[in-house]
């Protein structure tokens, strides 16, 4: 039985958010973005660019509605990093470093969007006194998690066992 | 490679419209100042959340507690002498407070004194999680179910100031930390009393008062002022980083709060104002009070509630 891409999509967010809010919410060490990650590795994917604006939109849209920012601000930022996600997904395909450094690069673009846009609608909880260091922190940190899982990402959203394996 | 279509006008629109929706939903959101329809998505969408954070929390927090101790294995022999340390004095402290129990005790007898039943009730809650890596609020596991209710004043458990509930579902809450709040706390230090605002950066929050007329030391407590709304009065918020002294456009201080909001594993709710009802009022809405006696009260006794943060 062929699971529904839509189905295998909408679950992959749904985890991220989950283990992003409590996993990750109360690591002191490790702080990813896990939902923007999976949303800028779905752009890796065959799915179409359209439909993974509108994943990342809605992604976005359920973190703001799970936080305590202006519900759009984040769907808006994860929508654009979607964009440019879609627009320089051929970079990433030459290998596993390539995918890495493109994945922390987009991150860090997600979150400087994010502080500006934010700065710019009065959101002084965004720019907290860590700020400089989660700016740096952040998109190291998925750069990692984009090392281990953006193959099995791809794999698992296209059916396809034998792409994205690097070998 | 794979073999997908290339990115083209209809990628471009789609951009497009999202970004006009975004904008659209957070003016929608500023200008409806999180109530009304915003409200109820934020609830619906937390309520449904809840069981999956919550079994996720279950889940994770040994993991969570194994590798922040991981990570502060270096600092645990000196937390723990520091901590032993503190145990003694706490020990001290409740023997001297036991001794001025008794005294109290005895005078309530003496002179016939009853509580005026102003205790406030507590809720102590677990702190589950955050929504992102730069959102400052916290996820706490305890809701409506529990008591909870909007703006109710959080609290570490010694008591300092935390933040306010933004929103609550049945079975968990979000608290916005003073420290990532929009919306200025008035505060006192000593008899100066003033606004306590977060800046963007930075630990440290700015006091401002334009009333104030003695020089401030640093050190200097401050305490939730009797003419907030948001807190009950006398609760402690932080300290006074440098001396001050008045000018002719008030008084401008650096307070460093007690509370990091990044390292609470544990928060106290508390449930006041006693009557929730009376935390949504709007700011002109008067009550009238009816003396035992039965008699009417005059309109120059009704107390007006309201106001400013």
């Amino acid at each position: 039985m062929r699971v529904p891409r839509g189905l295998v999509v909408a679950t992959l967010v749904v985890m991220a958010i989950v283990v992003q809010t409590t996993l990750f919410g109360r690591l002191r060490v490790v702080v990813p973005d896990l939902t923007l990650l999976v949303v800028i590795l779905l752009a890796l994917t065959r799915t179409r660019g359209e439909l993974v604006l509108v994943v990342a939109f809605g992604s976005g849209l359920i973190v703001d509605l799970l936080g305590s920012s202006l519900i759009g601000l984040r769907a808006l930022v994860f929508a654009c990093v979607a964009y440019i996600a879609v627009r320089t997904r051929s970079q990433a395909e030459i290998g596993r470093f390539a995918t890495t450094i493109w994945a922390g690069l987009l991150t860090f673009i997600g979150l400087v969007l994010l502080v500006v846009i934010g700065t710019l609608f009065g959101q002084t909880n965004l720019v907290g006194p860590e700020i400089g260091q989660r700016l740096i922190v952040v998109p190291l940190a998925n750069m990692i998690l984009a090392a281990l899982l953006s193959g099995l990402v791809v794999r698992v959203v296209d059916r396809d066992s034998g792409i994205f394996g690097y070998t | 490679m794979l073999n997908r279509e290339p990115p083209g006008r209809r990628t471009l629109a789609t951009l497009v419209t999202l970004m006009v929706v975004g904008i659209l939903m957070m003016t929608y959101d500023v200008r409806s100042q999180g109530t009304g329809l915003v409200a109820v998505l934020r609830t619906g969408t937390q309520t449904l959340a809840a069981p999956l954070q919550k079994t996720a929390a279950f889940v994770v927090t040994p993991v969570v507690d194994l590798i922040n101790s991981l990570a502060n294995v270096a600092n645990m022999r000196q937390e723990n002498e520091a901590l032993r340390q503190e145990l003694l004095e706490a020990r001290a402290e409740l023997n001297a407070m036991r001794d001025l129990a008794v005294r109290v005790e005895l005078f309530e007898k003496i002179f016939d004194l009853r509580a005026a039943g102003s205790d406030l009730g507590r809720t102590v809650a677990n702190v589950i999680g955050r929504p992102d890596a730069i959102d400052g609020a916290l996820i706490i596991d305890k809701g409506t179910a529990h008591g909870i209710a909007m703006n109710q004043p959080v609290v570490d458990p010694y008591g300092n100031v935390v933040g306010t509930i933004r929103s609550v579902t049945r079975w968990t809450a979000t608290v916005v930390p003073i420290t990532a709040n929009r919306q200025g706390l008035t505060v006192i230090v000593g008899e100066q009393e003033g606004s306590l605002v977060a800046q963007t950066g930075s630990i440290l929050m700015r006091f401002d008062s334009f009333s104030a007329r003695e020089p401030v030391l640093a050190g200097d407590r401050v305490l939730t002022s009797a003419g907030s709304l948001r807190f009950p009065s006398g609760w402690p918020v932080g300290e006074v980083v440098d001396d001050g002294v008045p000018t002719l456009d008030g008084l401008t201080l650096l307070v460093r709060p007690f509370v990091n909001p990044e390292i609470l594993r544990l928060v106290v709710v508390l449930a006041w104002p006693p009557d929730p009802v009376t935390a949504g009022a709007e700011p002109t809405t008067t009550t009238t009070t009816v003396p035992e006696d039965g008699s009417t009260t005059l309109p120059g006794d009704t107390s007006t509630t309201g106001g400013g943060g």
